[in-house]
């Protein structure tokens, strides 16, 4: 049955191109987006389910055996990242007919979005470095084309440094690759570990690591390399922004804690360190992007940098807790960074506006959407019984066992701060008279709560039910501990 | 001969850097392609240069160059090539709706 | 018990149903019954012969969080005050907001706190401590804010909720130490191994989280800012969360730890100290406020300080003075809320300066007043409640013990004067209050409505509030063994006495004699309070806690702002630099020490020929050209020659395929590249600062040199042999082509392959979108 671990990259990827044909009947091309979506979701899940039971499922593509030919490897990581983009892929589905223009849904949306999702699943089954690269690309291209969708000046403008900066990280990355295989002579990277290993990561490739590091770190937004992340990312439709936010930045610290439990691992005290320290400066200069502006959208792009943050300081102290609540919180940011984004998309479609000095008394108009975003910011902010907590409590309890105690009070603290940027919203947008100056008339239709609502259901059950999810997560934590077990089970020696 | 090739893309990666860092776009487009060359140098110099005959199988040789670099610089410049075309497309597009080709006058307003 | 915890959550869920009904049936009527049905159920506990009951619930077993619900006498103190006076300011509540208002809001909110409160006090289980303790300041948070059409309610809300907030997170903080020095997550089992705790290294980080999750709450000097604002909640809120329920969690949290803090001499200073200041700070600020629910603000603050004063004595005096004076607080405060609401509902003011003469107009709420000043004054009656606990405090403050720490003994001699200094105040303030509203002149004319008594059913939430004033003034042992000795036994987690409360003291009594300078003082101050009211002038003066919180805020916004738009300028050019420059510096900094170029070899490279050197001289000249042409077209030429360059490149070191492939995809870019030819404009001189050029430069070449430098070095590592040997050999076997770059491409690596052309296919779609969007554009 390894045959299954390809079938997240391969349906969306063939949804994409069935839907490029139906392109111009919009209700055929909707109708059919929802159906290959659920069905994708629910392949995800079948998926999921199998590796939980029976393990990791690798495929050999082309029967070409590892380390020579491209390896997928579904392990309990990837699979249970690959279920989360499903989930947040559903929800966008349902969402996008209500927020694009016909104009942007005949432009091939639906396709750049299977694509989309097609790269990012790529990216987390891939066990070949080279393979990762091309995945990357094929993601990034898909966001090009997402980004630049409806094409007006602004979205251009960003949209151009946006393509740059990535260009620039994947001519970087595919020179690490070519630098990596110079010096242990292979792309697999069950082999690599392995071989990294052998050497105790001697010579250059602590310096191969490190450039490999910058280069999922510009794609996952960590300090200082997230400059290129928080405009663009707003410039294009909320739905576009959502799968952005959740997506892109943690393809990036997906990559990082992969490569750096499984291969990197034998100079901790230079590189894990240096994370930690990357983590608090993530966590600070991110919340005071989010404190400096009264654009909402703006708001809850730059929050992406301080959750990015909590993650690579769970990847920095590598023990059981902490990493255990790097992957927690990583699901939780995903699930609810998208449920934010679109949240906010709604918020600035109804008010006709995205800056939070021209908005009040919203409440009285949309009680639903207001409530919502309560929820949401104690939910982003790791306020239990929500999902963020158990990430940041388990990630708290990792940093204290290893004495690791400013960056703890550094955590403390951007909670704190995290709290407020997003409940200034509801106090200043939401509360107050009702605004008789303008007529509300745009109505928040459910096709735009719903999925929003879903998002949110989960994100709760993440929190509430974590005694159904905390087991397995831990199981993973102890998985990447022990980087052979990967090896073993891709090498089979 | 490695390491001269070496610092010929060491030499591709300094002249794009420095032409990204110009404010046409046309520069920073040209920059890009360059930099795409300097990386693609130092896939085939990691693959060793000059050691045996061109990776097509011959019952005559017994050595051939290193074939996987190969495969991966293929790759690599068909997925250059399609990012370099969309770009010069976003450029000119771009520069046409911001009505100026300088990147720097694309900053944008902090509360826009 | 998780019953009685969650069941007001639960069926808060059901509140906005009926009220839909709320101008039928006030929905307050229905909320009553859920108090008063959780006082019933826990009013059985007392007695003299209790004993800790413990339930659990398993929530997150596999991390050790549980619903570990623990009663002993502590929490049995606080779950009775919950319900109990919930019970009553419901009632009140019920007379007190009109049908018109959002109703269903309000008592969503209240039954969110009264689980949450509820929880507090139950739970064992540190991290469901935290929940409930969050879930507080939420509702808090909704509470104040429910009025938020009012600048001053929002401004309220945020102040409470961003200051307990920042409390509650460094509790958290501290809890997390403490679970991972103990490796429990119970307040019983932590008890248990405090030596391990007094001997931690993080014995003071811990205090000092703990006690800012507490202060904040418990609105402790300077936090305590945030309560005189939190008074634009709802008079009932006010009775009920902000002064005898809510803020007295932090009271309670200090009791709770106290075991384990208690032999750590810190413990007693930073409470003692930060309590007694708490107490003459908030009733000297009392007395200079003119809004009546101020005045009762800074008193709660006064008296939270000094029952946390008294915690932090920590001898057995105290404890006990201070759980009765927990009790005693909720019943004269409340009461005094609830007049005090009285009269903001039947005048339209609560400005004392407006008021005047009330007491012939209104004679039940003034008659309630004045039991309830009287005893919070601590005025030496023996049906006053009041007097007894402050007597007690008293006694406990001449009898502490003296350290041999410097400060702490400084301390035990200085808090009998501070407490003398502090009360006299109270006792001002409360005199002040009662006299202030209730006698001299009438000045009727400058209210909004003509004042009249107040409606039997708003006074009945009070009456009872001041019967049980009047009822432990006259029996003061009646709670004695079989509440107040338990509680006392909860905080000191050890077997202790009931105390027996004396009527009479006698005239030699310390304690005595320190009310009668109280009273006698205070008496004075009282009489002469507009000639030294300047002194307010001089302290605080324009000095104010609260100017300090406002200016944060800005600050923070300011600073943030500041931050921000410094390097967050949309500027490509600074984003790169940035870039660039961190990764060049760093990745030079690890090479350096990591020993990254130990290994550089010049063996075994391959020889260099003529032409080889005149294609990458050829190249390397090109390259350089890019910068310095000022013409497009030949920048582009110039482009294609190195592409041209990498081509024959490719043909020197036998790649065929990659020859062919570069020139057919050379041959298209340049073709490309005439569209940017004829549409972008011509290149303008690079007419740049030294600076900028010095700065791009130096980034040019350190990037470049970091390649060349980390490939030389990667090349020179031959630890291991490739794995293409494999590709050599099976290309033809399995692969069957004898192209073995084909094979890769179109087998082994099929996969790259496939996604390559994908990415091919989404750009040429995005293309085709963005050339269409413009001619749609252009049509239109």
């Amino acid at each position: 049955m390894s045959n299954l671990t390809i079938l997240p990259i391969i349906i969306p990827m063939l949804a994409g191109i069935i839907v490029a044909f139906t392109n111009s009947r919009v209700k055929i091309t909707r109708a059919l987006t929802k159906l290959l979506t659920i069905i994708s979701l629910v392949v995800a899940m079948i998926v999921t389910y199998s590796v939980f039971t029976d393990g990791t499922i690798i495929l050999e593509t082309g029967d070409w055996v590892a380390p020579y030919g491209i390896i997928l490897v579904a392990d309990k990581l990837s699979i249970l990242l690959i279920l989360t983009t499903n989930i947040i892929a559903t929800a966008a589905v349902f969402y996008a007919p209500h927020s694009l223009t016909l104009k942007q849904e005949t432009h091939y949306f639906y396709t750049f979005y299977f694509m989309l999702i097609a790269g990012v699943s790529g990216a987390f089954l891939t066990g070949d470095l080279f393979n990762l690269f091309v995945f990357f690309e094929v993601l990034l291209m898909a966001s090009y084309a997402l980004i630049v969708l409806g094409g007006d000046r602004v979205q251009l403008r960003e949209s151009i440094k946006y393509v740059l900066i990535n260009l620039f990280s994947s001519m970087l990355f595919v020179t690490a690759v070519a630098l990596l295989y110079g010096a242990v002579g292979t792309i697999n990277m069950a082999q690599i570990a392995e071989r990294v290993a052998e050497v105790e990561q001697d010579g250059i490739l602590t310096t191969i690591a490190v450039l490999l590091f910058f280069v999922f770190g510009t794609k996952a937004a960590l300090f200082p390399l997230y400059y290129w992340l928080p405009r663009p990312y707003i410039v294009p439709n909320p739905v576009v922004s959502a799968l952005f936010g959740a997506l892109l930045t943690k393809v990036g610290i997906y990559s990082i804690l992969r490569v750096f439990s499984l291969i990197f691992v034998h100079r901790m005290e230079i590189t894990h360190e240096a994370f930690i320290w990357i983590a608090g400066l993530s966590m600070l200069f991110g919340v005071i992007g989010a404190l400096s502006t009264n654009n909402i959208k703006l708001i809850i792009s730059y929050n992406i940098i301080p959750a990015i943050g909590f993650i690579i300081m769970g990847i920095g102290i590598f023990n059981q807790d902490a990493l255990s609540g790097s992957i927690y919180y990583l699901i939780h940011d995903m699930i609810i960074k998208s449920a934010l984004f679109l949240l906010v998309g709604v918020i600035a479609y109804v008010a006709g506006t995205s800056d939070l000095t021209k908005m009040k008394g919203l409440i009285h108009h949309y009680p639903v959407i207001g409530w919502l975003l309560f929820i949401s910011a104690f939910i982003l902010a790791g306020i239990p019984p929500f999902s963020g907590f158990i990430g940041k409590l388990l990630l708290l309890k990792g940093a204290v066992t290893a004495d690791e105690i400013v960056i703890t009070i550094i955590a403390l603290l951007s909670s704190l701060l995290i709290l407020y940027s997003v409940m200034k919203i509801f106090i200043r947008g939401f509360w107050g008279e009702k605004d008789d100056t303008k007529n509300y008339t745009k109505k928040a239709s459910l096709g735009l709560i719903l999925p929003i609502a879903g998002l949110l259901a989960v994100s709760v059950f993440l929190g509430v039910g974590a005694e159904f999810v905390y087991p397995s997560i831990e199981g993973i934590a102890e998985y990447l501990l022990d980087p052979q077990i990967y090896i073993d089970s891709v090498l089979k020696e | 001969m490695e390491y001269i090739i070496l610092i010929l893309a060491g030499i591709l990666f300094a002249t794009a850097i420095y032409n990204l860092l110009q404010k046409q776009l046309l520069r920073i487009i040209i920059g890009t392609v360059l930099l795409s060359h300097g990386a693609h140098l130092v896939i085939l110099t990691m693959g060793k240069l000059k050691r045996g005959q061109p990776p097509i199988l011959d019952d005559a040789v017994t050595d051939y160059t290193d074939p996987l670099p190969q495969a991966l610089i293929l790759t690599s410049i068909v997925i250059s090539f399609g990012i370099t075309s969309l770009l010069l497309v976003l450029a000119y597009r771009t520069a046409q709706e911001n009505k100026t080709d300088n990147i720097e006058e694309m900053r944008g307003e902090p509360n826009e | 018990m998780i019953f009685a915890v969650l069941i007001p959550l639960v069926l808060a869920l059901f509140i906005p149903l009926i009220s839909k009904a709320k101008h039928k049936v006030h929905t307050g009527i229905f909320v009553l019954f859920i108090p008063l049905g959780i006082f019933l159920y826990f009013i059985r506990y007392i007695g003299n012969d209790f004993s800790p009951v413990r339930h659990t619930y398993n929530w997150i077993p596999s991390l050790n969080i549980n619903f570990d619900f623990y009663l002993d006498g502590l929490s049995l103190l606080f779950v009775l005050l919950i319900s109990g006076i919930g019970t009553l300011v419901v009632f009140y509540s019920i007379y007190y907001l009109h049908k018109t208002e959002k109703l269903g809001h309000f008592y969503v909110y209240l039954l969110m706190f009264m689980s949450a409160m509820l929880g507090v006090v139950l739970s064992d289980n540190v991290f469901v401590l935290y929940s409930f303790w969050e879930l507080t300041s939420i509702s808090s948070f909704l509470l104040i804010g429910y009025w938020h059409h009012r600048e001053r309610s929002r401004y309220g809300a945020q102040k409470s909720m961003l200051i307990t907030v920042f409390g509650g997170l460094s509790m958290l903080g501290g809890l997390v130490l403490l679970t991972v020095i103990t490796g429990t997550t119970s307040i019983r089992s932590m008890i248990d191994q405090v030596d391990i705790i007094l001997n931690s290294n993080y014995l003071p980080l811990i205090l000092v989280l703990i006690l800012l999750g507490a202060f904040t709450k418990s609105a402790q000097f300077p936090f305590h800012i945030w309560l005189p604002d939190a008074m634009e909640a709802p008079t009932p809120v006010s009775a009920y969360l902000h002064s005898a329920t809510m803020v007295k969690a932090g009271i309670y949290l200090v009791a709770r730890f106290l075991p384990i803090f208690v032999a750590y001499e810190w413990f007693f200073i930073s409470v003692s100290l930060i309590g007694i200041v708490t107490l003459i700070w908030g009733s000297y600020m009392a007395v200079r406020q003119t809004d009546l629910k101020g005045i009762l603000a800074f008193s709660t603050i006064s008296q939270l300080g000094m029952i946390m004063a008294m915690l932090g004595f920590g001898t057995e005096a105290a404890i006990f003075a201070a759980v009765f004076h927990i009790l005693n607080h909720a019943t004269f405060k409340g009461s005094l809320f609830m007049v005090a609401g009285i009269i903001d509902h039947e005048t339209g003011t609560r400005d004392i300066r407006k008021l005047g003469g009330l007491f012939t107009i209104m004679p039940i709420s003034g008659t309630l007043a004045l039991f309830g000043t009287f005893s919070m004054a601590g005025v030496p009656l023996p049906f006053l409640n009041g007097f007894y606990s402050k007597e007690l405090f008293f006694g406990a403050t001449t009898e502490l013990s003296v350290t041999t720490n410097g400060l702490a003994s400084f301390l035990s001699t200085a808090v009998p004067y501070l407490a003398v200094f502090g009360s006299i105040f109270t006792f001002v303030y409360s005199m002040y209050l009662f006299f202030g509203a209730f006698t001299g002149p009438k000045k009727f004319d400058l209210l909004k409505k003509k004042p009249h008594e107040a409606p039997i059913g708003m006074l009945i939430s009070p009456i009872v509030l001041v019967l049980g004033v009047i009822i432990i003034g006259l029996f003061p042992n009646l709670t004695n063994g079989t509440l107040i000795a338990h509680a006392a036994q909860g905080i000191l987690n050890s077997e202790i006495k009931p105390y027996h409360i004396h009527y009479w003291h006698g005239f030699d009594s310390l304690a005595f004699q320190m009310s009668l300078v109280v009273v006698g003082i205070g008496i004075v101050l009282f009489l002469t309070r507009k000639k030294w009211s300047n002194i307010y002038h001089v302290l605080p003066g324009k000095r104010s806690f609260n100017k300090v919180y406002d200016k944060l805020i800005q600050k923070i916004d300011d600073f943030s702002a500041g931050i921000t738009n410094s390097y967050m300028t949309g500027s490509l050019k600074l984003y790169m630099s940035i870039i660039l420059l961190t990764i060049i510096a760093v990745t030079f900094i690890i090479m350096f020490t990591t020993g990254g170029l130990t290994n550089i070899s010049f063996d075994n490279l391959a020889e260099v020929e003529i032409i080889d050197l005149a294609v990458v001289f050829i190249m390397v000249l090109a390259a350089l050209a890019t910068i310095f042409v000022n013409n497009k077209l030949a920048l582009i030429i110039i482009t294609g020659i190195v592409g041209f360059g990498i081509s024959i490149l490719f043909v020197i070191f036998r790649a065929p395929d990659l020859a062919l492939t570069q020139l057919v995809v050379e041959t298209i870019s340049m073709a490309l590249f005439l569209l940017a030819y004829y549409h972008l404009p011509e290149l303008r001189k690079r007419n740049e600062t030294i600076t900028t050029s010095a700065t791009n430069t130096i980034l040019a070449i350190g990037m470049g040199v970091l390649i060349t430098l980390t490939g030389i070095a990667a090349h020179s590592s031959n630890w291991f042999n490739t794995i293409s040997e494999y590709f050599v050999e099976t290309s033809y076997k399995l692969g069957g082509g004898h192209n073995i770059v084909n094979v890769i491409l179109v087998d082994m690596r099929g996969l790259d392959t496939l996604f390559e052309i994908a990415v091919l296919g989404i750009a040429a779609l995005a293309i085709y979108g963005l050339i269409k969007v413009r001619k749609n554009k252009e049509a239109e």
